[in-house]
């Protein structure tokens, strides 16, 4: 529809076992002219899973990046995939072929019998702002007779004192997430195959962990998730995502000597 | 999306894939990157990034803390700030606008800059135990 520069390429979501069955009803990024809906691009053993694109738009709306994760994250529930970063776009699906697939076949045959059997969980905790902060000020002297000098003062006055108060309570509880990461740890890391203790974002971001679990080891490990909530009930609220593509747990590529 | 909450307590919240934000975090700066693999027939598309302009600087995190610290006060002795407080913090976090939109967008930016930052996640790699 976009006339003579809407050239059309593929778009490469991931990479699964030839043979893998994908959902069906997924829906790809918008593509070009005509939607074709997923393809498979299959070489031996394995499958690149790919739509077309309008070369003529730049990728990254909210649609996109949606598409892009859901497509991932709906085949990750009954196959190993190794999921390609956002944008990976090759000019036709013969190119995936021949250039994507065929000469790093050991390298993705070897990752995906890696990840086999496995899942990506992801655990995010904000801190009760309330709660957090009174345990931050009654465990803490120094920023409780900081905010006993601002109280009262007025606020161009006290600018300075706020910011020391505001950077004093930021720092402990970055000292509170070290510890909070550790009992999250404690409590989960036996039911992962691996972990990563990732950075919590937001101004109440408490913990921020992504656990490679095994599909048998699931329930159990959704139940520990479960016993942490309890046990943080008030002071910690948990919000469990998955199970998702293992985006955290890929094996390293080492390209071979001499490759370009 | 669906979100269900497990019956009889722990209040954990689940989700088959998070947000806006957190889908970003993963498929941004996560995965395969195609151009290790695939160098002649690469198609180069322009991808639309979040803008760093609307990142919130740590001295505005800093006061909305000692703000909130304040506001504990007023828990305890009975209120007279918090609709000032409510002001500035809507205030700093938007600079006017749509405003429930533009705070997702903030977070999200938030967390990506955080990340640029350099404020990394630590990798704990444990051994494999299969």
């Amino acid at each position: 529809m976009s006339g003579e520069t809407g050239t059309v390429a593929s778009y490469v979501y991931g990479i699964i076992p030839a043979g893998a069955r994908i959902p069906e009803g997924l829906t790809p990024i918008p593509g070009g002219d005509d939607d074709g809906g997923l393809g498979l691009v299959t070489v031996g053993e394995l499958a690149a899973v790919v739509s077309d694109v309008a070369t003529s738009r730049p990728l990254g709306t909210r649609k996109d990046l949606m598409a892009h994760e859901t497509v991932l994250n709906a085949i990750a529930q009954s196959s190993p995939v190794l999921p390609m970063r956002f944008g990976a776009v090759v000019t036709d699906d013969d190119a995936v072929a021949d250039e994507l697939l065929t000469p790093h076949q050991d390298y993705f045959t070897k990752a995906l019998g890696q990840m086999e059997g496995l899942v990506e969980f992801s655990l995010r905790g904000e801190y009760d702002q309330t709660a957090v902060l009174t345990r931050i000020v009654e465990d803490n002297p120094e920023i409780q007779q900081l905010r006993e000098r601002i109280a009262g003062v007025d606020e161009d006055a006290s600018y300075y004192d706020r910011i020391k108060l505001g950077e004093a309570i930021s720092q402990s509880m970055d000292r509170l997430k070290e510890v909070d990461a550790d009992a999250v740890l404690d409590a989960l890391e036996r039911y992962a195959v691996a972990t990563v203790v990732k950075e919590p974002g937001g101004e109440n971001g408490a913990v921020h962990v992504a656990f490679l679990v095994r599909s048998d080891h699931r329930s159990d490990f959704e139940r520990a998730v479960d016993d942490l909530g309890d046990a943080w009930s008030g002071r910690v609220d948990l919000r469990l995502i998955g199970p998702t593509a293992a985006f955290d747990f890929l094996p390293e590529y080492d390209p071979p000597e001499g490759q370009s | 999306m669906t979100v269900s909450q497990r019956q009889g307590g722990g209040g954990v919240q689940k989700a088959p894939q998070g947000g806006l934000a957190e889908v970003l975090d993963l498929i941004l700066d996560k995965g395969l990157v195609i151009d290790v693999f695939v160098k002649v027939s690469l198609v180069g598309i322009e991808l639309i990034t979040i803008d760093a302009r609307i990142v919130v600087a740590s001295v505005d995190t800093y006061l909305r803390f000692a703000e909130a610290t304040n506001r504990l006060d007023l828990h305890q002795k009975g209120g007279k700030d918090l609709g000032e407080f409510m002001g500035g913090l809507t205030e700093n976090v938007t600079q006017g606008g749509a405003k429930g939109k533009t705070k997702g967008m903030l977070d999200a930016g938030k967390e990506k800059w955080d990340e640029i930052r350099g404020g990394d996640e630590q990798p704990t790699r444990r051994g494999r135990r299969s």
